[in-house]
């Protein structure tokens, strides 16, 4: 346990100094908070033109800018930390730096679970930033509250509250597994290079064709991440937060949004365990 | 095992065999280092030393034979917490880091049971220390991209000793280094070695420095180890040669293949090559003047692992090269 814990703060003193650290822990937040910036300029140029007309401004609800803000967030953390954690353990090894945690330190097991804990706690990391400085940025540039029109709430502040709460829950649900894959690719692959782009290109390419999958689409851990092409309940809370009224999660999605990304996991880090043992490093 | 050997070798291999595809790297070869020495393998490029190292540090996995170092087997090598430490042909830092950073990070590779909390154990070497006695103090803020090869060798090297290791691997630790580099890692490599007993194995192809200081060499050829022991030892096996510069070659070469303690006399164009057994080059100047032929010249090539290398690389090489031949 020890020898677990040094090699983690070992890790995290490489971290705090790499360049693809600091993007998966700032990125997602900056690009969210540019999106939020832009939807403001065009509100109060919106604003602007209709005072010039003499219409009367309505106030935006600023929850379905935050949503969309954190789907923008989330999609750029998927991408970021599949690409990190495929180009992490190539590149050490590349490098000849996993030689001496190897030598010194740390079991081959240990090196890739190390790997695991500190890509989880980049994403940790990054996530709380995100959540965190968008939700700051939305409250200093819009009025979050309930979905009123005509002067009837039609959904709750606590109502939105909570779906946004649960498309949260669902949308981090599979980053363990993203981060597995990436991880998996990046001890299969023989050159950070190849497995970065291997990572990137499925990555991509199952959001392309993901909707040509069908119902089979469900059982890939990928599905429920905010994308491109997003199809996430993330991404559907965002319209609830705007009052449309018809979102509605299927109750076979979200079983399999809670359970798939755990054998997909499962699966990455036992066939990364397996091959590393046997791999020359 | 006999506890005995085992507690004065550091390192102990036994019929290592490697094979990469159908090409056989490594040919049941055995090699033992002893406790205290500082052991040069030296052979041709490609001849398969960064593979035995690579072997020995368990980064790549032998088809057959047993590894022992410092008692661990290779792949259980974690386990001697950071005594056993090496330094690759590519110095393989973090090139965004500085120097100090690159040492600070190799701190953390310590595990903490050899920090200087724990008791009975050398704790290990700071920082400042490391670079003091490697010279990087003065580069402590450069990255490591920005250094000279010979720097960031220096830099690999200490982050190498941090740790007070008993035994350290250097693989090809000349290269890239000027000659007052080379000197400062001799004498490096001199100093530990005597004031703190480490062990070192060192691969080179370059023999002049590892013959400056080794105690012990091995020599791979072809896969497998042709000679193995102390330099003293090897080196007395090697025949020493006179050459003898004489206006009455003739003369000369009759009297001298007469002579006991001399192998073989060979003539050259104006100078004749001795190989001496057991004659010194004083009996030989005496033999020739006692008869009046004169001695222009006198050269007493010592034996030298360059010699031995060639000698015995060369007559390896015939070997294959007849077995092929033959079948």
């Amino acid at each position: 346990m020890n020898r677990l814990a040094t090699a983690l703060r070992a890790e995290v003193f490489i971290a705090r100094y790499s360049l693809g650290a600091r993007l998966v822990v700032l990125a997602p937040l900056l690009l969210a908070c540019a999106q939020l910036l832009i939807v403001a300029l065009g509100d109060a140029n919106t604003a602007a033109q209709q005072t010039l007309i003499g219409e009367e401004t309505v106030a935006t609800n600023g929850y379905g800018n935050w949503v969309d803000s954190l789907v923008t967030g989330f999609t750029a953390l998927g991408l970021l930390i599949t690409g990190y954690s495929a180009h992490s353990f190539a590149a050490d090894r590349e490098l000849g730096a996993l030689r001496h945690r190897l030598i010194r330190l740390s079991s081959r097991t240990q090196i890739v679970i190390v790997k695991l804990l500190l890509l989880h706690l980049l994403a940790l990391a990054s996530l709380l930033l995100l959540i965190l400085g968008s939700w700051l940025l939305s409250t200093a540039l819009w009025e979050l509250g309930p979905v009123i029109e005509d002067g009837y709430e039609l959904i709750s502040e606590g109502e939105i509250l909570d779906e946004i709460h649960l498309g949260l829950r669902l949308a981090v649900f599979p980053l363990p597994a993203a981060i597995a894959f990436g991880v998996l690719l990046s001890v299969v692959a023989q050159s950070a290079m190849q497995s970065l782009s291997l990572a990137l290109g499925l990555t991509l390419a199952f959001d392309v064709f993901k909707t040509s999958l069908g119902d089979m689409a469900g059982y890939v851990y990928a599905r429920f991440q905010p994308s491109l092409i997003d199809v996430s309940y993330l991404g559907d809370v965002a319209r609830l937060a705007r009052g449309y009224s018809d979102v509605l999660i299927d109750e076979r999605l979200l079983v399999l949004n809670l359970w798939s990304p755990l054998p997909a996991f499962l699966l990455c880090l036992g066939l990364s365990l397996f091959v590393v043992r046997t791999k020359n490093l | 095992m006999n506890a005995q050997p085992q507690a004065l070798n550091v390192i102990s291999l036994a019929g290592v065999s490697k094979r990469y595809g159908n090409v056989d790297v490594l040919r049941d070869l055995d090699l033992t280092v002893q406790r205290g020495a500082i052991h040069g393998l030296v052979g041709l490029n490609g001849s398969g030393k960064t593979t035995t190292l690579e072997c020995i540090l368990g980064l790549q996995q032998v088809h057959s034979g047993s590894a022992s170092i410092l008692g661990f087997e290779p792949r259980h090598l974690y386990r001697a917490e950071g005594d056993v430490v090496a330094v690759f042909d590519t110095p393989s830092l973090h090139a965004n880091l500085t120097v100090r950073q690159t040492l600070s990070h190799a701190a953390h590779l310590i595990p903490a049971q050899k920090k200087p909390s724990a008791s009975g154990v050398q704790p290990p070497r700071s920082v400042n220390e490391v670079m003091s006695l490697l010279g990087l103090s003065r580069y402590a803020s450069f990255k490591i991209r920005s250094l000279s090869l010979g720097n960031r060798r220096r830099a690999s090297i200490a982050h190498a000793l941090l740790g007070n290791p008993k035994l350290v691997l250097l693989d090809e630790p000349f290269n890239g280094l000027d000659a007052g580099g080379v000197d400062e890692v001799l004498a490096l490599i001199k100093t530990l070695n005597r004031d703190f007993g480490t062990s070192f194995l060192l691969s080179s192809h370059q023999l002049p420095y590892l013959q400056s200081v080794c105690s012990h060499l091995s020599i791979l050829h072809d896969g497998h180890i042709v000679a193995s022991g102390s330099l003293d030892e090897l080196l007395q096996g090697s025949d020493a040669k006179l050459i003898v510069r004489t206006p009455d070659i003739a003369r000369a070469q009759a009297l001298l293949e007469k002579l006991d303690g001399i192998l073989s006399v060979v003539s050259d164009t104006g100078s004749l090559t001795v190989t001496l057994a057991t004659a010194k080059p004083a009996a030989v100047n005496q033999a020739l003047v006692s008869v009046g032929i004169p001695v222009d010249e006198l050269v007493h090539v010592r034996a030298s692992v360059e010699s031995l290398f060639r000698e015995l690389t060369s007559a390896s090489t015939d070997k294959s090269n007849s077995r092929a031949i033959a079948s």
